[in-house]
């Protein structure tokens, strides 16, 4: 069972409400990048594995006065899992520095009990094998392997991209960790050195993504005393690493489930730390 | 020494304890739910050297510079190319080009079709020779389409059509037909541009331009550049937007979602709303030194405020607010677009507006384009091209003897679809040059295929809506094994066969040639050329043209119980591609539910006509029919079904196939007056419980 551990990094995301405009490229890009399978019936939400979605928020009020957002929504990283808790054979643990929570296929049994504990629907069951159409396999990266029927999956902050990044930091001779200015260790991968398929992609900028630790990445200090920015369902306590920003008030109070006159900006936590 | 109770239990607890300690069965464990996982039909990705290359989609119209991912010499993805001048970030259709190298629908032989109306598989060499035999039978009754107004393909098919003496050579319809024609009615001899980089206020028109209009990564990326990610003390806002964006059009769309405001118009009144902020900027002092303004100004001023928001459906209140606006940023510009069928009315309503605010050439301006080089001998320009209607010639009783066909999608994509279709079956000799077997390559006689812009050389000169003059070349990258061929290179083969001199007889010289003309040196077809150019053309004697624009925007009567406003989501890829095989997984399922697609209407409209969401209902238009499922969405306006166009093929592959209807049945194109063009923004639906 995966405990809470504390990380020097803690690679998170910074996704900016105002700046999406729910084009669904990064949802395209990280099923390329992470060798998903298509489906040519992709209606059944339930069955599709998707390891990012884009929801459309809505401010619900009447024509005229109606808004719009769009939500990307990847695996939040949790340092506090309700999903790893739960994994009887620890095909799924936070146990690496940079905070990300991985996904063992190989020893997945398929038992799901991650997916009713994960609050956030990140993870998917692959219901099916994976087909692709005849000679689509060749479009496959060779970075991530690909999965069969029978277990689970989940958005990885395309951990494959964070290896190379190191590998390359080693064959540059360098050290990956090194004491900042801080005096606290951070990863020695350059800020743009290593970033997710979705990040890299969006064309309006709206995924910054990095070391939430590192006062020197964007990441950092977009959330750092950030009114705008908040986490999805905060109180449940599960400390998140996707932080979201808007500067409109209904955007952030759909975060979680606020009272219609509860005050978003109340501390957090409602729930005990260790649930 | 018999086996008693005590020897059983030494030998359990022994057993249980060596269990402990071997690791045999935890490897075995392992090894049991890894190899459980392990089956030959479950793909292994290949492994291999990454290479990259530089290339620029042609499969998006929208301007998508891209870097490949080869590995061994295969692509697997496709990557942004920030560093290119219309680059930042990838649309959803480019990033899954590499995939659709292999989609299910794709051509790989060509076809022809029998007596018997089967297609049989031929050669290339045979292929070409049929081809060679019609167009010489045809000869100037051989009419061309080409659906690329980007490529140097076009000029190579012009400069066929008239070598061979037709004067049928089509370009699909698109916005840029659209601003050409406006250009040409106002006396503007250039191509209209916008610089959006330098702008400090946008207002965009019906013109969808974070999404599906113009150069959208470019548009994308001076958005995001100008939107610092917001960032609240307790203390207050730090906001330094450099750039401020509004979206007026009847559906609260992509480009809506992060506009500082949404100002809802009734679908094909755009042009309406253009004309009425003309009238309140001249109220407030504006004027051009045009020689009609006179005149427009008298037909401006019958657009009060009050009548623009009548006609319009646009709050009073709101249309003061961003003329004010207009008026009291530095560097204003609007945009006035669609995504097709919006006619030059608008748009020429829009450049009024742009010239009254002062911003003609100016930065952050409508910026004048000079028109594309060409360099072949007999081509036309893309404007005389642009005067030639498609929908007036699918409309025609006499039909061509051959119709040639490039990159394009005219069944699916044109209004009154099935019209079309029909058309298209009563011309005699039908050929296509076609990536996929789309709704078009299936009716023709002789089905060619085309590479993909990965697989072939080809170019992309200023797509429409970019501030600048730009020049790419996109080399192969692809599979070289696909058994598909350039059309320039077979039409400049059989030109040549002919005996009609077009002056080149490689697609890669003409290539060549032209890239000399836009000014660089070392050698174009090495990969990643892109050049780009500040050069404005001139402002000239430029006239409102008043007793056009009058005409054309004049409002008309409703053609149905409802106004029906048409838009696009850059996921569903476009008429030519269908969807992605990835991308139908981006549609929510309050867009599709099994293979029925949404209609939206605001909650007041569905009242009005007893609906209720999720409601089955059939949209009806002048003898076309779609069937829908009722979303109450309130992010349309009144009176108003909200339908988007890309569903409904009925080709293509699984991927695309029966997921919804293609809203072009219900749509019917009317003459817009005094433009020659054909137009339909203003369509109309009645709708009913199916
Ligand atoms: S790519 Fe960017 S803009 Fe498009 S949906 Fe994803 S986050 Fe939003």
């Amino acid at each position: 069972m995966s405990a809470n551990k504390h990380f020097n990094v803690k690679w998170g995301m910074a996704i900016d409400l105002d700046k999406c405009t729910g084009c669904g490229a990064c949802m395209v890009a990280c099923q390329a990048e992470n060798n998903l399978a298509p489906l040519a019936d992709a209606s059944n939400k339930q069955r599709v594995p998707n390891w990012l979605v884009v929801y459309e928020l809505s401010n619900k009020k009447s024509f005229p006065d109606h808004e719009i957002a769009y939500l990307p929504r990847p695996c939040q990283q949790c340092a506090e899992q309700p999903c790893a808790t739960v994994c009887p054979v620890v095909a799924t643990e936070r146990n690496e520095e940079g905070g990300i929570v991985s996904q063992i296929y190989p020893r997945c049994i398929g038992c799901r009990y991650c997916m009713a504990a994960c609050p956030y629907h990140a993870r998917c069951f692959n219901w099916f094998d994976p087909v692709w159409p005849k000679g689509m396999e060749k479009a496959l990266t060779p970075d991530v392997s690909t999965r069969p029927r029978g277990v689970v999956e989940k958005c990885t902050f395309c951990h494959h991209r964070f290896m190379q990044a190191k590998d390359k930091v080693r064959a540059g001779g360098g050290e990956v960790y090194v004491r900042g200015t801080d005096n606290k260790l951070h990863c020695a991968v350059p800020e743009d050195g290593y970033v997710t398929s979705c990040a890299e992609v969006c064309p309006n900028g709206a995924i910054v993504f990095g070391d939430l630790n590192n006062p020197e990445h964007r990441v950092h200090r977009l959330v750092t005393g950030n009114a705008n920015a908040f986490r999805l369902l905060e109180r449940l306590g599960t400390d998140t690493a996707v932080y979201y920003i808007s500067r409109r008030e209904w955007v952030r109070r759909l975060g979680d489930n606020y009272l219609p006159d509860e005050d978003t900006q109340k501390p957090k936590q409602i729930l005990p730390k260790r649930h | 020494m018999g086996f008693d109770r005590r020897a059983f239990l030494k030998i359990a607890a022994g057993a249980s304890a060596g269990i402990m300690v071997t690791p045999v069965p935890w490897k075995l464990l392992d090894d049991v739910s890894i190899w459980s996982q392990n089956w030959s039909w479950i793909p292994v990705p290949a492994r291999g050297a990454s290479t990259y290359a530089e290339v620029f989609s042609k499969m998006d119209p929208f301007g998508v510079p891209m870097k490949i991912r080869k590995v061994g010499g295969l692509p697997v993805r496709v990557l942004p190319l920030p560093e290119h001048p219309l680059g930042g970030g990838l649309s959803p259709l480019s990033i899954a080009e590499v995939q659709m190298l292999y989609s299910p629908g794709r051509l790989r032989r060509p076809l022809l079709r029998g007596a018997d109306g089967k297609l049989t598989e031929i050669s290339w060499p045979q292929a070409s020779k049929k081809l060679q035999d019609e167009l010489k039978n045809a000869g100037g009754k051989a009419a061309f389409i080409s659906g690329d107004e980007t490529s140097s393909v076009t000029e190579v098919l012009s400069a066929f059509a008239n070598a061979l003496g037709s004067e049928d050579m089509y370009l699909m319809p698109s916005e840029a037909q659209s601003a050409a024609k406006a250009a040409e009615l106002m006396g503007i001899d250039a191509r209209l541009g916008y610089d959006i980089e330098q702008s400090d206020h946008l207002l965009a028109v019906g013109a969808n331009i974070l999404e599906n209009w113009g150069t959208v990564l470019r548009n994308r990326r001076v958005f995001a550049n100008s939107r610092p990610h917001s960032f609240r003390k307790d203390g207050g806002e730090e906001t330094g937007d450099s750039l401020s964006l509004v979206y007026a059009g009847p559906v609260q769309n992509n480009t809506a979602a992060v506009a500082g405001a949404w100002l809802p118009v009734y679908p094909g009144t755009e042009g309406i709303l253009a004309l009425g902020m003309a009238n309140m900027l001249i109220e407030a002092g504006k004027t051009v030194a045009a020689r009609d303004f006179e005149e427009f100004k008298a037909l401006a001023s019958a657009y009060t405020p009050e009548k623009t928001a009548e006609l319009t459906g646009v709050d009073g209140k709101k249309l003061e607010a961003e003329v004010a606006r207009l008026l009291t940023a530095q560097k204003p510009l609007l945009i006035v677009g669609s995504s097709a069928g919006g006619g030059a009315g608008p748009i020429m309503a829009g450049v009024a507006v742009n010239a009254l605010l002062g911003n003609i050439n100016k930065p952050g301006g409508l910026v004048l384009l000079p028109k594309a080089a060409k360099v072949l001998k007999g081509a036309s320009d893309l404007a005389e091209i642009y005067r030639n209607d498609l929908i007036k010639f699918f409309e025609r009783e006499e039909k061509p003897a051959l119709l040639l066909i490039h990159e394009a999608n005219p069944a699916f994509a044109l209004p009154n679809a099935q019209a079309c279709a029909a058309a298209l079956k009563a011309v005699p000799f039908k050929v296509c040059f076609s990536t996929f077997m789309d709704e078009t390559a299936a009716l023709c006689d002789l089905i060619l295929p085309l590479g993909m812009g990965l697989e072939r050389l080809d170019d992309v000169e200023t797509p429409y809506g970019s501030g600048k003059i730009g020049y790419c070349i996109s080399t192969a990258v692809g599979r070289p094994d696909a058994g598909v061929l350039n059309t320039a290179n077979v039409i400049l083969n059989i030109a040549r066969r002919l005996g009609k001199d077009l002056g080149f007889e490689l697609y890669a010289d003409i290539l060549k040639a032209k890239a000399g003309l836009y000014g660089k040196g070392g050698d174009p077809l090495a990969g990643g050329f892109a050049v780009e150019s500040a050069e404005r053309a001139e402002a000239g004697a430029f006239s409102f043209r008043p007793e056009v624009l009058g005409k054309a925007l004049a409002p008309d009567e409703a053609r149905g119980k409802l106004r029906l406003a048409v838009y696009g989501r850059a996921s569903l890829g476009t008429d030519k591609t269908g969807i992605p095989p990835y991308n139908n997984k981006t549609l929510r399922a309050d867009e599709l539910a099994g293979s029925l697609m949404s209609v939206l209407l605001n909650r007041a409209t569905a009242a009005r006509n007893n609906l209720a969401d999720g409601d089955k209902v059939s949209l009806e238009s002048g003898g076309g029919k779609i069937v829908a499922r009722v979303r109450v969405f309130e992010g349309i306006i009144n009176d108003t079904a909200g339908v988007c166009r890309g569903f409904g093929h009925t080709a293509l592959d699984e991927f695309s196939r029966d997921k919804g209807a293609n809203v072009m049945e219900v749509v019917r194109p009317v003459p817009e007056p005094e433009t020659g063009l054909n137009f339909w923004a203003k369509a109309g639906v009645d709708i009913k419980k199916a």
